[in-house]
């Protein structure tokens, strides 16, 4: 999906909730990642705004345009928190670095939360 | 003497300030609980042997005193401690099985074959709705499709009240499955989970005690973890579940299902097409062994000749 983005204004700042994830090059799992955030990474979101003025928050109401560090991409709505959440590495960091888990299987911690189909059953 | 001792001690604690400025001897990561540096009060007792001065102590009335440093450092210790023993915690059970079931999907990602481009099928919201017309509310759960043969559907173990369930594209486009059958299948899975077979067949004693201690002062045991994952693929990709197992998961379904013949006739249908397809389909010839067995299955699902009487 090409974007005509001309400006951006930034909106909020958020926190990334799960334990990995990917900043993507387009609004789409599949699409190439720029980088791998690990939980609580901050992630800043901005507005896009096109050459006519035409301001628009989210592609699909499933993915913001983000920044993290020094990369603009997309990354997915569900995945972010307003506020630090407990994250499982910050919970028992020692245990997790005792995997020496190394940047192939990060980026693959990551793919996975892309490639979940997830939900939860409600009482309606 | 009293005085010379004295006279060292200062001198001592005038070089102990002095030491504890300047930069951290432990520099905490971001995000990480900052771990208090040793106190003043900590380094004087490294050296100061207060047993050896008993008398002294004793005649110059200084041993309240003493005391008093001798308790403020065991706070301090103990503080230090607790701190850091806590960033070398095990998760307790609840919060050990999704990690770890997601570490294992991590480690055999290339065998799975799950990081794939694959349509998005609607599956979880048809499965969403299948749990709440069954009567199964906030059940949180998670399904990824592989493209692979080598593992055909399976429930990983994970946190209470989540679901980590998988899916073999191949498996299902050769049973040409329809979304209802589709969640009857996972709904099996979901069952199975409930039911803790897996986590029962990888759980060791060594492993419950360890969850939820921790590993301070004591080497990471690398190995417990290891022979988990190979429990892991043991379970999945050779020895599956017994006959007994697969008898309850089978019967209970069965009478869930009884409630609503037509989701009942569907899953009678579907492990037909599960035995059809495991007896033709050399790709699938495994799945006895993992799940015996689909031929079983319809005999135990099927009505007793004598309640057609």
């Amino acid at each position: 999906m090409a974007l005509d983005i001309a400006k951006t204004e930034m909106i909020k700042l958020t926190y990334y909730k799960n334990i990995f994830g990917h900043l993507h090059r387009n609004p789409s799992q599949f699409s190439s990642s720029l980088t791998t955030l690990a939980c609580n990474h901050p992630v800043k979101i901005f507005k896009m705004i096109d050459k006519n003025g035409k301001e628009q928050i989210s592609v699909d109401d499933k993915w913001y345009y983000a920044s993290v560090g020094s990369h603009m991409g997309f990354i997915q709505m569900e995945y972010l928190s307003d506020k630090k959440v407990n994250c499982f590495q910050e919970q028992y960091p020692r245990f997790f670095d005792a995997f020496n888990l190394d940047l192939t299987e990060l980026y693959y911690f990551g793919r996975l939360y892309d490639q979940y189909f997830q939900e939860t059953s409600t009482v309606k | 003497m009293s005085r010379l001792i004295l006279f060292l001690f200062l001198t001592w604690t005038t070089l102990a300030t002095s030491q504890t400025e300047g930069p951290p001897a432990v520099s905490a990561p971001k995000n990480e609980m900052a771990i208090p540096e040793v106190s003043k009060d900590e380094k004087k007792q490294e050296v100061v042997d207060f047993n050896s001065i008993k008398e002294i102590l004793k005649n110059d009335k200084l041993e309240p005193v003493v005391e008093k440093k001798v308790k403020v450092v065991k706070v301090d210790q103990k503080k230090r401690d607790d701190i850091l023993r806590k960033k070398y915690m095990i998760p307790t059970e609840q919060e050990f099985w999704s990690f770890f079931s997601e570490m294992w999907l991590v480690k055999r990602a290339t065998q799975l074959k799950w990081d794939f481009k694959r349509p998005h099928y609607g599956i979880e919201q048809s499965f969403k709705l299948f749990l709440e017309k069954m009567g199964f509310y906030q059940i949180k759960f998670k399904i990824l499709v592989v493209d692979s043969p080598s593992i055909f559907h399976f429930g990983l173990p994970s946190n209470p009240d989540e679901y980590i369930l998988i899916l073999s594209l191949p498996f299902i486009r050769s049973l040409d499955l329809s979304q209802t059958e589709i969640s009857i299948l996972l709904f099996e899975n979901f069952y199975r989970l409930r039911m803790g077979f897996m986590k029962a067949k990888v759980t060791t004693p060594e492993l419950t005690k360890y969850l939820g201690s921790d590993f301070y002062n004591k080497p990471f045991d690398k190995k417990l973890m290891d022979q988990l994952l190979i429990s892991y693929d043991d379970v999945i990709f050779k020895k599956g579940f017994n006959f007994q197992e697969q008898f309850a998961v089978t019967k209970e379904v069965g009478t869930i299902f009884k409630n609503n013949l037509k989701l009942w006739g569907l899953y009678y249908k579907l492990v037909e097409k599960i035995d059809d397809l495991v007896k033709s389909n050399i790709l699938f010839k495994n799945y006895n062994s993992i799940y015996p067995s689909p031929e079983l299955q319809l005999g135990w699902l099927a009505p007793k000749k004598s309640n057609l009487n």
